[in-house]
């Protein structure tokens, strides 16, 4: 009898939410298989549209640039009387603003200009949500030989410029110079990481005895890019995470490279990860040595001195099959919305060129430690001011792409932290872990990246 | 009138236990009331005329009072509850304007891939030890409180006092405690010759760290309605009971533990349902859901996280609903029974 | 009532003999004094915390009390992010949603108690389910919803999906439906409308109710995370949970855990001392809907 009366209320439940239904708007996705073409103009047409008045910049502010960002935003609206930029906080890093880029996709308020960092931009290009720059960017003058050509040309894509370079990084080795020196070893950045390894007992041993003390080394916390950083180890044992569209991750030297890693941890000891932020770790002297953002530069550099700390920077260290050309660039660029009106686009192109002259840049670059992007940016003065910058200028020279599996696959950088989660963290079989992060790769790969390269 | 009183019963009994009989009194009340015009056998033409007048007076006035917010319900859960359920058969990249329709393809994917015995596997231990941790502790507590004690009414304000604080900026807290470097835990650990163990870094005890947190965030809820569970027992049945020399375990477990049944039964459900929904703390302590990842944060994740997947998300969202649901639909049915027994 | 008794001579509760008092201690205080440290002492830790510089903070040499006791992490987490204009977002959202939310959970529960209706077991349904649906589940078709409206950034935006109001509604029949059935006959025979009895008998009878159900709904409104996250992106417009994130800033960056402290303080703060104000309503309050109705 009960079972009857409550079927009942619940059809009579069913009919209420049809009727719910009927209300639903048919907001969202179209299934029609035609998406809305990219509408593009011509650069003639370009000449002829008159720039919006009012745009908008999401950013996270990342390095803690928000003061910077602001006043680069004024410089812009003096130098464009009629433009204003309206800067909106898309959340505290790459992923929260990619979430609201995206979610904003699905309303009709996008954002006009957008940080996209290096594993977000390549999504964005094939999704249809921003557009491709070349002549929008002749249209404003700018020319992609004004920017550093490595730091640009990470965003070509099918004979395409989809962003340009703004707060653009490198990984850097920071150490802390008291303990190198407590330990008898040189006060420099090792030149490889066997030399590391040969060094690291002896500082882990001089340290150990004081209060707190953890590791020689400090892996960057996982869910700190390292996807991103462990590319370092690999390529400076012959391996990588991918070469172009096929994945090597599983490849004898890409193995060997990570059963190194996992050694260092779990057999030799010496090596820690970092459970949220290596370089706060090495300021509490928890640890002698990590790698981090070279965006942490100048935050780090101040807050040593306050602590009474000595620390240094350095190239990363190279390994027994490579040792130059081990460092990958990360950061991220500035990308101009596909869903906006030509005349927004165009007042984006002018603001997204400015924000990356020379002048801006520099800017950016001393109040963080992120790279100069543009070619006529004088770096002179930073270094002055800060000499440890010179070797973020210098490294830069011996940068290499990053491998496709982390930059262009989606979802790709979670798949590699989530290998090395299990590598690092749970001491997982180094082999078997690698092989199953392939096949996952792959299959990300054939479902999502290979049907929209068009030939 | 014996049917849609027994249904009005139980929907009441499942939650609101205590005082059943009452319950069931008032209920029938309700429903004489709002029963009367159309059970009561025909009245004499003038008084009917009046009935029907105040009745449909009575439907204005419901409408008035009752559509604005039933209105904002429809528009704003059930239409996109509705709109998911639709979402959940497209294969649909966040971000994208266009998408394909794949039927049943994200439940498919769903229950065959890994994923789900990992994200039901982790959903379950976390609504298992933070309800049944909550519970225990919080009636332990409500033991504690229910003495006369000095000072009880301060401790009860301070035991339940983390139930009204943000996830937010709780969570926050507790991962700086908990930080194995600077923490203030491994700090007393080292204090005592031990290592913090990696409650970030390691899976497992990534789950162990937000349950902790996730317990005591909660534990004051179920210590005050246990309290008010225990004032409710008769102190004469309690005497009575010491008068026969029951042992204070054995008047435990034979007088208050089946009285407190009713209580426990509600806060079972309530805890239950918000344990499935929690989300603040995870996200605020691991970001990434590394070892963490529930039914309702995996499905933030998939749409909000690194891969964009709105259509399978939207599917792991319609199987959390369910599962609540059915949960709801067996509540109604037990207490229904528990009712007619009492 | 304590557990781990097992003495043979049962003696009854006499709560301050020589006999019980070891007992009352070990039984009572003790547990007692437990829990209230476990809920305090992680809240004192924040408060010690923010007023600690960082290199007090970042090190592994902690000292308990801060050496130096000062507010700059609070000016700092003020200027990184506008930490009044988040507080006072959170408020009026706080208060505008919560007025409306109760007084619709008020007119809702008279309603599906007290009026003539066909429909209402199934309306009480409805609104029984709606308590079941996430919230997650609703964040994007609502935000595209919205978005349509021009509701980003807008105070309107953040309140209005949140508006409608099922445990309100909820724990008020639950509490409507105890009420003596004398008053309402006696406001029968006055000849009294629904809107007297309403405002003349029904609430001012449920005053501790209706308390606690403002104050459930005022600490829901104060925490609630990701529907303001979502729907807001500019500093002006952000609440004080959404806007703490914002001080909790990556690509690498150092965590500035003395300033994150400072902002929890910031927000955790206001709602401690309404609650302190005024917890015997919601305790009581939230103690009626689960034992006596």
């Amino acid at each position: 009898m009960s079972i009857s009366l409550t079927r009942k209320h619940f059809l009579g439940l069913a009919g209420a939410t049809l009727g719910a239904a009927a209300m639903a708007a048919c907001a969202g996705p179209s299934t029609d298989g035609a998406g809305t073409a990219l509408k593009t103009l011509s650069p003639d047409e370009w000449s002829k549209v008159k720039p919006a008045s009012s745009i908008s910049f999401m950013s996270s502010h990342p390095g803690k640039s928000r003061d910077t960002e602001v006043k680069l935003i004024e410089a812009f609206q003096a130098a464009n009387p009629g433009i204003k930029v309206n800067l909106i906080t898309g959340g505290s890093n790459y992923e929260e603003v990619a979430q609201k880029f995206q979610t904003a996709q699905a309303g009709s308020e996008v954002p006009d200009v957008v940080l996209a960092s290096d594993v977000w931009w390549f999504r964005y290009a094939v999704s249809g949500a921003i557009l491709p720059i070349d002549d929008l960017l002749k249209a404003v003058g700018v020319s992609t030989s004004d920017y550093n050509p490595g730091l640009i040309g990470d965003y070509k894509h099918s004979n395409q410029q989809w962003a340009v370079p703004y707060a653009r990084s490198t990984p850097l080795f920071y150490f802390n110079k008291d303990h190198f020196k407590a330990a008898g070893v040189p006060e420099r950045a090792p030149a490889t990481w066997e030399e590391f390894a040969e060094w690291a007992p002896g500082i882990k041993e001089a340290n150990a005895s004081s209060s707190g003390y953890q590791n020689a080394y400090q892996y960057p916390a996982i869910a700190g890019y390292a996807g991103w950083t462990l590319q370092n180890v690999l390529w400076g044992q012959g391996g990588s995470w991918s070469k172009e569209w096929d994945i090597t991750a599983d490849s004898e030297a890409s193995v060997a490279a990570m059963q190194w890693v996992q050694d260092s941890i779990v057999k030799h000891g010496w090596a820690g990860v970092s459970s949220k932020n290596a370089i706060t770790d090495l300021q509490a002297g928890a640890v002698s040595a990590t790698i981090s953002s070279s965006a942490d530069l100048a935050a780090t550099l101040k807050a040593a001195k306050e602590a009474n700390m000595r620390i240094g920077v350095g190239f990363l260290p190279g390994g027994s099959a490579a040792s130059t050309q081990v460092c990958p660039t990360g950061g991220s660029g500035l990308v101009i919305a596909s869903k906006t009106s030509p005349e927004r686009q165009l007042a984006a192109a002018k603001f997204v060129t400015f924000m990356t002259n020379a002048q801006s840049t520099m800017a950016l670059s001393s109040a963080t430690g992120y790279l100069p992007v543009a070619e006529a940016a004088d770096i002179s003065s930073i270094v002055a001011q800060t000499p440890e910058f010179k070797t973020v200028v210098d490294q830069l020279k011996v940068t290499r792409t990053q491998d496709f599996a982390r930059t262009f696959l989606p979802g790709g950088d979670q798949e590699l932290a989530k290998a090395a989660t299990k590598i690092m963290n749970e001491k997982a079989d180094v082999k078997s872990t690698l092989t199953q992060l392939k096949g996952t790769l792959e299959g990300i790969y054939n479902k999502d990246v290979k049907p929209k390269l068009k030939a | 009138m014996g049917r849609s009183n027994t249904d009005g019963a139980s929907v009441a009994a499942s939650t609101a236990p205590g005082g059943m009989h009452d319950r069931v009194r008032t209920e029938n009340r309700d429903a004489q009331s709002s029963r009367v015009p159309v059970d009561r056998p025909p009245l004499a033409g003038i008084k009917r005329r009046r009935w029907n007048r105040r009745t449909r007076k009575d439907t204005w006035v419901f409408v008035a009072f009752a559509a604005p917010n039933i209105l904002l319900i429809l528009l704003f859960t059930y239409r996109p509850l509705i709109t998911n359920i639709y979402y959940s058969t497209l294969d649909w990249t966040l971000g994208s304007a266009s998408a394909t329709a794949v039927g049943i393809g994200n439940y498919v994917e769903f229950f065959s891939s890994p994923d789900a015995s990992n994200v039901l596997g982790v959903t379950a231990i976390f609504t298992v030890t933070t309800v049944g941790g909550a519970m225990i502790l919080g009636l332990l507590v409500a033991l504690a409180l229910n003495q006369r004690l000095k000072g009880r009414t301060f401790a009860r304000a301070v035991v339940f006092a983390p139930y009204v604080l943000s996830g937010v900026g709780v969570g926050l807290v507790w991962l700086f405690i908990f930080d194995p470097t600077y923490g203030v835990l491994s700090w007393i650990l080292r204090g005592v010759g031990q290592v913090s163990p990696q409650w970030v870094n390691d899976p497992k005890l990534a789950l162990v760290m937000v349950t902790i947190v996730y317990v005591w965030k909660n534990l004051g809820y179920c210590a005050v309605v246990y309290l008010a569970g225990l004032q409710s027992i008769p102190t004469q049945l309690m005497e009575a009971a010491a008068l026969d020399g029951a042992s204070n375990v054995r008047r435990f477990l034979s007088i208050v533990v089946p009285l407190l049944s009713p209580t426990t039964f509600f806060l079972l459900i309530t805890s239950l349902l918000s344990s499935l929904q929690a989300f603040d703390i995870i996200r605020i302590m691991t970001p990434s859901g590394n070892g963490t990842s529930t039914l309702i944060f995996d499905s933030y994740l998939q749409a909000f996280g690194s891969y964009n997947r709105a259509g399978y998300s939207a599917a792991i969202s319609v199987v959390l609903f369910v599962g609540l649901l059915i949960m709801t639909a067996v509540q109604l049915r037990f207490v229904e029974r528990k009712v007619h027994y009492s | 009532m304590s557990t781990e008794t097992t003495e043979a001579p049962p003696n009854r509760d006499r709560p301050f003999s020589w006999q019980n008092l070891g007992r009352t201690i070990a039984g009572g205080y003790i547990p007692l004094l437990l829990a209230t440290l476990v809920v305090f002492l992680p809240l004192l830790w924040m408060m010690l915390s923010s007023l600690k510089a960082p290199g007090e903070i970042v090190t592994t040499n902690l000292t308990l009390l801060p050496k130096d006791p000062n507010l700059q992490n609070y000016a700092d987490a003020a200027s990184t992010v506008p930490f009044a204009r988040f507080f006072l977002n959170s408020v009026i959202v706080t208060v505008v949603g919560s007025t409306i939310k109760c007084i619709l959970a008020v007119f809702t529960a008279y309603a599906l108690v007290f009026v003539r209706f066909p429909f209402k077991r199934v309306i009480f349904l409805l609104i029984l389910v709606a308590l079941m649906v996430p919230p997650q589940v609703s964040v994007l078709p609502n935000y595209v919803l919205i978005a349509g409206m021009g509701g980003l950034n807008t105070y309107w935006g953040i309140i209005l999906p949140g508006l409608g109001t099922a445990f309100g509604t909820f724990l008020l029949r639950q509490h409507f439906l105890t009420l003596p059935p004398a008053i309402m006959e006696s406001a029968e025979i006055d000849g009294a409308g629904h809107w007297r009895k309403l405002w003349k008998i029904v609430v001012p009878v449920s005053v501790p109710s209706i308390a606690t159900v403002a104050l459930v709904t005022i600490v829901s409104e104060w925490n609630e995370y990701i529907w303001p996250l979502i729907v807001t992106d500019h500093p002006d417009m952000m609440t004080l949970p959404v806007g703490l994130t914002q001080l909790v800033n990556s690509d690498g960056s150092t965590q500035n855990w003395g300033m994150l402290m400072a902002g929890a303080v910031i927000v955790l703060l206001p709602i401690l001392v309404i609650f302190a104000a005024l917890q015997r309503y919601i305790v009581s309050g939230l103690t009626q809907g689960s034992v006596t109705g």
